[in-house]
């Protein structure tokens, strides 16, 4: 009874709410300092990611901090600029899926059939797995950033797509929905008005997991080869040229997965953060 | 009640089989500590009911669980002592508790449906509670048995195989009672044992109840909420308020001469049956106080009628007021009077006498929820009719398709046959004109008052959405929204809060505000007061019934709640199975019922009065038929204390479903044999 009225406030406060608790805090500034990082990679390197030294496949040292590769490039230039070419990825595709999925997700409270037909056949895209699709996808538009663009899109559309009907589902049969009918209120407004705002917190944390799982998804297709292609950077892409030369430098591969690794660190800890503020009670 | 129980009860009443002494029970929040019990004692000896009455927050059922050491997290408690056999409960150890529960006190939950596995098979579940206190397995079974067949479940050896999912509500208490009967306990705690349960299901486990304490001599601890059950089934009983006990005594004593104002109000709060509508109800104002922040001195006195200053200061202590009847209160402790309430007012209607034109028009409509092929006719041919300043009861138990049939007539489920007419014009085909017809002319008033409000948006902006339909916007929308609010009784100002800093009861009146924005000439009520707490009932039926009176609305009233029916009803109708059964004015179906459908929900409805305890009951048999496979015939056959089940000879009612038709004395029924049942009936 006594709670503070904003804890319903459907502004972005509520969500910036995660960034007050050490978890949040922690997240939000690697996940700053690394998207500065990459995107400010141009104005630092003007040299570009292409600049050769003369030492190839150098070990991690004061001077190159991650190495150098087989062409004599400094490794963390090309993580960062690599990281570049995964963040924009991402950025584009998550907020893409999210809305596109969510729509998807709360169609059938418009039209039945529509709804219904729309679930069948995300249900046939998860029957797929991932990289399979991903692939396949690739093998279609061929190799480059829109195709992959599309593979992760299309790959993240079920979660998404699910999460919205079940919000829908479980709020439909809520008096308030049948309230908001008998006052004779559109359905599409009602699902704008009362059934999107209930599914909003839970894509909302799905929406920083699939950012993680994105990065991954790319990672993934550029070690089959099918990714990024050379000579523009990406996580992947670098992982990919690395392990071919795990034996002469076997730590080529380490500077990229750290990069890797603490971005996924980082989402996934705001996702417990966001987490634990929607669920609050 | 047989006078030998009586006589062997008082004979060990100098040695209670449980005694709560000054127990204190608090809760730990982030916003300070919760004491929701402070220092209650009561006593309960072997073989009686005592009825532990109270609204939500008033303790009771902590005080159940701390019986039970079972306090939920973070509930501890504070102190006391409960005494069973002269044991302290509080003092043994958990090993020792776990033999005490189910073996000497065991307890029965409000929901059937949640206190069983759904995953287990009934016959399972029981001997489960048999072999954990030492019960050998072979034997288990053999007892489950027999203790479903002495629960009152049919067939046994193939029901004990049966999963809860496979039982009605009724039957699925029936087994939580076996449950706790298992190993014959000798305290049964019932918290709200029937208020999940219909009013005819509630008569059976009523019954089951009082012969069990006969046949097994076992005590009950009644928790309810309703005065009706605690005059019929208990011995004792204790009021609570605010965490405290404020009266206790004899059931007769209390009902007879309260001495506590709250008793006295909420006997008198509640609409009663036998009495014709005509008068306001007289409503406690206010709501109850929420445990965390109780008022100082006598926590009621905000809401007390006869408050004094001194109760505003100081706490009563709970005193002999009378002989063998204990109350915490100074005004009756000074031999002051505590039934004086505010007079009630008389209300004064022309509408019913001369009805205005009629706003809704049902004939012979069907409603389908099942599939086109497999049709499940939850409506099933009902034709009604309701006039302008005119309210319509419809009463029935849960399955009956009352609430289709509103939902029907709003348009969210489409009309399968016959016809619709609302405001002069037939919506039957419920496209985008007739639907603004329907909208603009009915709204609807919801059940749960939690439920029917969107949690995320302020009531200011649920009002002005209803009104934006309306085609009030802006600033005027801003302005009309506090009216309404204001209307209903709430303060105009609150119109940005969101909908969980009300109470039930203000929310209830939010859900009604919203009904009135696009000035309706008619609501439909399905519940509105069933979900609330007894003292907030009054003070909605009053707003209803003003709100009628004030602004000439039609009502269709739709409850399980025969009482409130009749309170405010001009006419009724009962519904069986997705027909109605019986139709006429209030004064004619609840004095003389002709149907036996009818007689049987009146004589079930428990009453705020002990000596209805005596009056002969009808215990309807069995289960609603689901609609989905209804019987042949009359749909009541198969329950009915007339029919084909007690005569053989009755075959018609198999064979030929009986018309909507008037009867002998000039009402109207659906039964061959109308009216035989009346007489019995008649209180």
């Amino acid at each position: 009874m006594a709670r503070e009225p904003r804890r319903f406030n459907l502004t972005a406060s509520r969500y910036l709410q995660a960034f007050r608790q050490p978890k949040g805090i922690f997240a939000a500034t690697v996940i700053v300092v690394l998207t500065t990082a990459a995107f400010l990679a141009p104005a630092v390197f003007p040299g570009g990611y292409d600049q050769q030294g003369r030492d190839a496949l150098l070990p991690m040292s004061p001077e190159h901090l991650f190495g150098t590769d087989e062409l004599g490039r400094d490794i963390l230039v090309r993580s960062l600029f690599g990281l570049r070419t995964d963040l924009t990825l991402v950025y584009i595709a998550a907020p893409i899926t999210m809305a596109v999925g969510t729509l998807l997700g709360l169609i059938g409270f418009v039209s039945k059939t529509t709804g219904t037909l729309i679930q069948r056949i995300l249900d046939v895209i998860v029957g797929f797995p991932g990289l399979v699709l991903g692939i396949c996808v690739v093998l279609v538009l061929g190799t480059g950033f829109p195709a992959l663009l599309i593979s992760i899109v299309v790959i993240g559309l079920p979660t998404f797509g699910r999460l919205a009907r079940a919000a829908l589902l479980s709020q439909q049969q809520r008096e308030y929905v049948t309230a908001a009918r008998t006052l004779g209120i559109s359905r599409s407004t009602i699902v704008v008005r009362h059934l999107l705002p209930n599914a909003v917190d839970a894509i909302i944390v799905q929406g920083a997991v699939f950012i993680v799982h994105a990065v991954f998804l790319e990672a993934s297709l550029s070690i089959v080869g099918l990714g990024i292609q050379p000579p523009q950077p990406s996580l992947g892409a670098l992982l990919n040229t690395g392990m071919r030369y795990i034996t002469q430098s076997p730590t080529y591969i380490l500077g990229p997965i750290i990069i890797l690794l603490l971005l996924a660190f980082a989402f996934s800890l705001l996702t417990d953060a966001l987490n634990e503020t929607v669920n609050r009670k | 009640m047989t006078s030998d129980t009586r006589d062997s009860a008082s004979v060990r009443e100098d040695q209670p089989l449980l005694r709560v002494e000054g127990l204190q029970v608090s809760f730990p929040t982030s916003h300070g500590v919760v004491r929701a019990v402070n220092d209650i004692s009561f006593e309960i000896g072997a073989g009686r009911i005592l009825g532990v009455v109270g609204e939500s927050g008033s303790g009771k059922s902590v005080t159940a669980r701390s019986i039970m050491r079972m306090l939920r997290a973070p509930g501890q408690v504070d102190g006391g002592k409960i005494m069973l056999h002269g044991r302290d409960l509080l003092n043994e150890t958990e090993a020792t508790m776990r033999d005490v529960r189910g073996k000497r006190i065991a307890m029965v939950f409000q929901d059937p449906q949640a206190a069983l596995n759904p995953m287990m098979r009934v016959g399972d579940q029981i001997a489960e509670t048999l072999i954990v206190h030492g019960t050998r397995k072979h034997e288990a079974r053999q007892r489950a048995l027999e203790l479903l067949h002495k629960v009152g479940i049919p067939d046994v050896e193939r029901t004990i195989e049966q999963y809860p999912h496979e039982f009605s509500g009724g039957m699925r208490q029936r087994v939580v009672i076996a449950i706790a009967l298992a190993n014959e306990a000798e305290l049964l705690i019932a918290d709200e044992p029937t208020t999940a349960l219909d009013v005819t299901i509630q008569a059976q486990i009523l019954k089951l109840l009082v012969d069990l304490r006969k046949d097994l001599g076992v005590a009950i601890i009644m928790i309810t909420h309703d005065m009706g059950v605690v005059a019929e089934l208990c011995d004792e009983m204790i009021v609570m308020y605010g965490g405290r006990v404020v009266e206790s005594g004899p059931v007769r004593t209390v009902f007879n001469n309260p001495q506590h104002p709250y008793t006295n109000a909420l006997l008198r709060a509640v609409p009663r049956i036998d009495t014709p509508a005509g008068h306001a109800l007289p409503a406690i104002p206010g709501s109850p106080p929420d445990p965390a922040r109780l008022p100082g001195g006598c926590s009621f006195h905000p809401r007390c009628p006869v408050a004094v200053e001194k109760c505003r200061t100081d706490r009563p202590p709970l005193e002999v007021l009378a002989p063998s009847q204990r109350a915490a209160c100074w005004v009756s402790a000074s031999g002051g009077d505590v039934e004086a309430l505010p007079m009630p007012v008389v209300r004064t209607r022309t509408t019913p006498e001369e009805p205005g034109k009629p706003i809704l028009q049902v004939e012979n409509v069907r409603t389908n929820v099942g599939k086109p092929r497999h049709p499940i006719w939850a409506v099933n041919g009902i034709s009604l009719e309701v006039r302008a300043g005119e309210t319509l009861g419809v009463v029935g138990e849960s399955g009956c398709g009352k609430s289709t049939l509103s939902r029907t007539i709003v348009g969210i489920n489409p009309v399968g046959e016959g016809r619709i007419t609302v405001a002069g014009r037939d919506v039957t085909r419920m496209g985008k004109e007739d639907l603004r017809t329907v909208t603009s002319t009915i709204q609807y008033v919801f059940q749960d008052p939690y439920a029917s409000l969107n949690p995320r948006r302020t009531i200011g902006q649920s009002l002005e959405e209803a009104l934006s339909v309306a085609g009030v916007k802006g600033h005027a929308a801003r302005t009309r929204s506090r009216e309404l609010l204001e209307r209903v009784g709430l303060n105009g100002d609150h119109l940005d809060r969101y909908p969980y800093a009300f109470s039930g009861g203000q929310r209830q009146r939010v859900g009604i505000a919203r009904a009135l924005a696009a000035n309706p000439k008619m609501l439909i009520c399905d519940e509105p007061v069933s979900a609330l707490d007894v003292s907030i009932q009054a003070q909605i039926i009053n707003l209803l019934e003003d709100l009628r009176d004030d602004l000439g609305l039609g009502y269709l009233f739709i409850a399980h709640d025969l009482s409130v029916v009749r309170h405010l009803s001009d006419r009724v109708a009962v519904m069986y199975l997705g027909r109605v059964v019986e139709m006429g004015t209030a004064e004619e179906v609840y004095g003389a019922p002709q149907h036996p459908y009818t007689a049987a929900l009146l004589s079930s409805t428990p009453e705020p009065d002990v000596d209805a305890r005596k009056r002969e009951r009808i215990v309807l048999a069995g289960d609603m038929p689901s609609p989905a496979n209804p019987p042949s015939g009359c749909p009541f056959r198969t329950r009915c204390p007339i029919g084909p089940l007690f005569n053989k000879d009755r075959e018609i009612c198999a064979t030929t479903p009986p018309p909507l038709a008037v009867t002998s004395n000039g009402q109207i029924a659906a039964c061959h044999f109308a009216g035989e049942l009346a007489a019995a009936a008649t209180v």
